[in-house]
């Protein structure tokens, strides 16, 4: 025990603690690098009025895997965010779906209000698009989330 | 100066650094795992195979005929009677007829001028029913 540090002279001045005085900072810089990172939405929202159901269920699949189509009062229907008219659905939605390898599940999110004529035609285009797998997307019951925008 | 050496409180004058970093990665931690992307909800359907048409006894099903103010007649198979009840009725309604008919079929037919809701809503209490076996359609006069 009397040849300290295995009988060599320490040399370095360094101390061998690490500093700890910047962790504040790296934790912080990473908090913050998190929340504006982070983002909600992919798509941009269509100004519809959602539809209510009390036994709506949540999608149980990727988000990479659900295609939204959105129906406006009017009859617009908008896929991808880009608008389309009903003739060219089962054109647009059919590549895609087997793009995914039938994988696709398409999130119909038609306005409340929309006459059920469209909702129809839509579905007669998805069903000619070869899709199996549809969810009428809605809100639950009682929620005010939407509220917001 | 000799004043300032009689200060009876120890207590140092700075704001004690060493836990910052603590509390910045509680925070953070705390962040990650409390955020939830939102999951859109719905109600799932299954959609037929293009072409694919399965005939169906009339007896086996209940006809729900959407009206454009969203009274639903409800018509079982073959018989001419019919009965007008609201959607939230729906779901009371065939729970019953479900329990004497296991192989019943709900026929949704809606108005093409009745708003989306309505469909939704007699979607839901069959949902909310545990129906299976949904056809949609339009209701042609």
């Amino acid at each position: 025990m009397s040849i300290k540090g295995g009988g060599f002279e320490k040399s370095s001045k360094a101390s061998s603690e690490i500093p700890s005085s910047s962790m504040a900072d790296i934790a912080f810089l990473l908090l913050i690098f998190f929340m504006v990172t982070t983002v909600f939405q992919r798509d941009r929202d269509r100004p519809i009025e959602w539809a209510e159901a009390e036994s709506a269920q949540k999608i149980d699949e990727k988000q990479k895997n659900i295609l939204n189509i959105w129906m406006e009062r009017e009859g617009g229907v908008y896929i991808n965010d880009q608008p389309h008219t009903m003739e060219q659905a089962t054109t647009v939605v059919a590549p895609l779906y087997a793009a995914s390898e039938r994988a696709l599940v398409i999130s119909v999110r038609g306005d409340r209000e929309v006459p059920y004529r469209y909702m129809d035609q839509l579905q007669t285009a998805l069903v000619n698009a070869g899709v199996v797998r549809v969810v009428f997307a809605t809100q639950l019951e009682q929620s005010m989330q939407r509220e917001r925008r | 100066m000799s004043v300032l050496g009689n200060k009876k409180s120890k207590a140092s004058s700075e704001v004690p650094t060493s836990s910052m970093a603590d509390i910045a990665f509680l925070l953070l931690i705390f962040f990650l795992v409390t955020t939830t992307f939102p999951k859109d909800k719905g109600l799932a359907i299954v959609l037929p195979e293009p072409g694919e048409e399965a005939q169906v006894s009339q007896k086996n099903i209940l006809h729900l005929l959407i009206q454009s103010s969203g009274i639903v007649t409800v018509k079982r198979g073959e018989s001419q009677q019919e009965q007008q009840m609201r959607p939230q009725e729906i779901e009371g309604l065939w729970r019953q007829e479900v329990t004497s008919n296991p192989n019943l079929i709900a026929a949704v037919k809606t108005d093409p001028d009745a708003p989306y809701k309505f469909m939704v809503d007699v979607l839901d209490a069959l949902h909310s029913a545990n129906a299976e076996r949904i056809s949609l359609q339009v209701l042609e006069n």
